[in-house]
């Protein structure tokens, strides 16, 4: 056996990249979650500075490579701030922003597809802005929301292949490892790609089912 | 540590030099990705079923598969498959054929939403498929799809960024030579977050004047 | 000549044409009357080659338009109107009428042109050659939609309820055009809804009913006795009539 060939060990070091990936993608999508969903309520009641600043902060991630985001992170913030920054938090903060900001645009335009006369209705019968919020609008906004935030799961399924770059152990990363020891590129990225690709599938998969779920529920609850 | 940014001053032309390679890179990947994307729309809409399915499975690939996989399987399997190109060339043709998948989706939705009584009248007439589809189809479909496709070449524009990991000094390659030669990691990728979040601004707005020029005869409505 | 010989038509598990017999000569205008749902227009779509024909045979001028390859030829001898209008939404009135006969009678851009300006000058577009449909009103579209028609210098037109979208006013300024049409001689297939229309400009009158075409008479014979004699066509008579 020569020192470049594939060995058996290979698809477990595959594996355990899938499964770093797929760590990070997961927790990330739910800080997102969390951190987008908190600034599209500051955007619901208004909250003055917060909510321009909320807007700005989610325009600026939006439209900057995460790449670039990434490098400030990882790079930028332990050279300014004299911190440690590691690899795998850096990937978390970027990763975590850069879904809140897209889960922020989702959020509000499923919030703002909730008629006003809905609200309205729910004012006029003494009930709270809060009690607006989680009552009437959240169940509705959840599923209206649902579709898009399948496609941006699958999008950001993708982006997390960029922490590679900064050198946490990725599926990416275990590509190029076993590609410059190897030397089958086709091979390699053909294996990396099927396997990101596999995910991205169970993800849209997934993410229909549930929105299957959702709209069967509503439908229920309507008649 | 103080945020500087006097020291980039005589690091501008350097950066520029990697903008306007970004520029290059971009308009060529952005004309590749519509020719691409409007050869794969017209398959993906065709009456052909083996044509539209080869379309489907395209699209498909290329959407589901992470981009920075889809370079470096090119730029590290083609040299294997005896083809030399340089890395510019690599970037260009991969974003194309990344940015063609989403075209395409784009141009097929654009086509699906044409009145098909209007396609009917050009057929009646006598017109040869071909020219139904220059003259009709096309312009049809171009004039609704100026906003989406934007929203393409925008996201091409920050993936753009990505070639910087296959060697090609564009603006974040050039950025990051910047960085590790001043120490200011934090400022410059800084800059350059503001720099791609001012470009594509300016692009998303050039895109809604084309929109609103191509539309105008649309928007003032029936007497 | 157009020829209709044994069409059947059926949509999934519906016949909306159930054996067909029909020539229109040239010269004629013939109106096609019938209840909706009658098979009116899926005729129409027949004879310009929209659909696809189950069994028998259409020939416009002797081209079979079920041969892919005769079916251009027959396309060429025929100028359909549609009930939508149909105009290319990006082109302006002119653009729309003179778009076939440059791409396909390869007539040079400015003579196709003014050919144009020509016909839409005829209908009263004089004024309108140069706006886009979005700007027109429906009756204007749909004399621009007939112009398109006229352009290709069609032996036959196929009016396909090309008055069903528009309010009185302009339905009466398309009728009027098409009066002038009719008495130049142009062959034309009318199929409509309007029946003291169709009665002034028609030399006969087919009468559609679920798929079969059950008269086929000379206009003052269908409106006379001998139609009156036919259940069907009395009863959709007397219908239309009280609306």
């Amino acid at each position: 056996m020569r020192y470049g060939d594939f060995t058996p060990f290979d698809i477990v070091l595959l594996l355990q990249g899938l499964g770093v990936s797929l760590a990070l993608f997961v927790s990330t999508t739910l800080i997102g979650l969390f951190i987008g969903t908190v600034w599209a309520v500051i955007r619901f009641y208004r909250v003055p500075v917060l909510m321009q600043l909320v807007t700005f902060v989610a325009e600026l991630l939006k439209n900057s490579p995460v790449l670039v985001q990434l490098f400030l992170v990882f790079f930028g913030l332990p050279a300014f701030l004299k911190i440690n920054v590691t690899p795998t938090e850096a990937a978390v903060i970027t990763l975590s922003g850069n879904s809140a900001a897209f889960i922020y645009v989702i959020a509000v335009s499923a919030i703002e597809s909730v008629g006003r006369d809905q609200i309205e209705a729910a004012r006029v019968f003494g009930l709270t802005r809060w009690q607006i919020l989680r009552r009437v609008i959240a169940p509705q906004a959840t599923a209206f929301a649902i579709g898009p935030l399948t496609g941006l799961l699958v999008n950001q399924l993708q982006v997390t292949s960029l922490i590679s770059v900064i050198g946490v152990m990725d599926l990416t990363k275990v590509g190029n490892i076993l590609n410059l020891r190897t030397l089958k590129p086709f091979l390699v990225w053909t294996a990396v790609g099927l396997l990101y690709y596999l995910t991205a599938k169970l993800v849209t998969y997934a993410g229909a089912r549930f929105e299957k779920r959702l709209r069967a529920h509503t439908a229920w609850k309507g008649l | 540590m103080k945020f500087d940014l006097s020291i980039l001053a005589k690091h501008i032309p350097f950066l520029l030099e990697g903008a306007w390679l970004t520029l290059q890179a971009c308009t060529l990947a952005v004309l590749g990705s519509l020719v691409l994307g409007l050869a794969i729309g017209a398959m993906r809409t065709s009456a052909s079923p083996l044509l539209n399915r080869l379309a489907a499975v395209y699209i498909d690939i290329f959407r589901n598969i992470p981009f920075i996989v889809q370079l470096f399987f090119f730029y590290f399997g083609l040299p294997e498959i005896g083809i030399y190109i340089d890395a510019f060339t690599t970037g260009v043709v991969a974003l194309s054929i990344a940015g063609g998948a989403f075209t395409s989706d784009v141009i097929r939705s654009g086509i699906l939403a044409i009145d098909p009584g209007v396609i009917e009248a050009a057929q009646v007439s006598g017109l040869r498929k071909i020219t139904i589809f220059r003259k009709i189809i096309l312009p049809i479909a171009l004039r609704a799809s100026v906003r989406p496709l934007g929203s393409v070449f925008i996201n091409l524009i920050l993936t753009s960024s990505i070639l910087s990991t296959i060697t090609l000094n564009e603006l974040t390659g050039s950025a990051k030579i910047v960085a590790s030669n001043t120490f200011r990691p934090f400022e410059v990728y800084f800059v350059l977050l503001v720099a791609y979040a001012a470009l594509t601004y300016s692009v998303s707005i050039l895109i809604g004047m084309l929109h609103r020029y191509l539309n105008r005869h649309q928007e003032e409505g029936a007497v | 000549m157009i020829s209709i010989t044994g069409l059947r038509k059926s949509f999934g598990a519906a016949t909306v044409l159930n054996g067909i017999d029909l020539e229109i000569r040239q010269g004629e205008v013939v109106s096609v009357l019938g209840s909706s749902g009658s098979g009116k227009s899926t005729l129409i779509r027949c004879i310009n080659g929209l659909e696809k024909i189950d069994a028998g045979k259409i020939t416009v001028d002797g081209f079979d338009v079920s041969k892919p390859r005769e079916l251009s030829e027959a396309r060429k001898r025929s100028g359909t109107v549609f009930q939508l209008f149909n105009l290319y939404p990006h082109m302006t009135a002119v653009q729309n009428v003179a778009l076939a006969p440059i791409e396909v009678l390869k007539l040079p851009r400015m003579q196709a042109e003014a050919e144009a300006r020509e016909l839409l000058h005829s209908v009263g577009l004089t004024e309108r050659a140069d706006a886009y449909p979005s700007q027109l009103s429906g009756g204007q579209r749909q004399r621009v939609g007939i112009c398109r028609a006229l352009a290709m210098k069609p032996s036959y037109l196929l009016l396909d309820e090309v008055t069903s979208a528009l309010d009185p006013e302009m339905t009466s300024e398309v009728l009027s055009i098409l009066a002038a049409l009719a008495k130049t001689g142009t062959t034309m297939v009318f199929v409509t809804h309007e029946i003291e229309f169709a009665r002034s400009i028609s030399s006969r009158i087919a009468f559609l009913d679920k798929g079969q075409l059950i008269a086929d008479l000379p206009t003052e014979e269908f409106f006379s006795a001998t139609g009156m004699a036919l259940p069907r066509v009395a009863q959709f008579l007397s219908k239309m009539r009280k609306d």
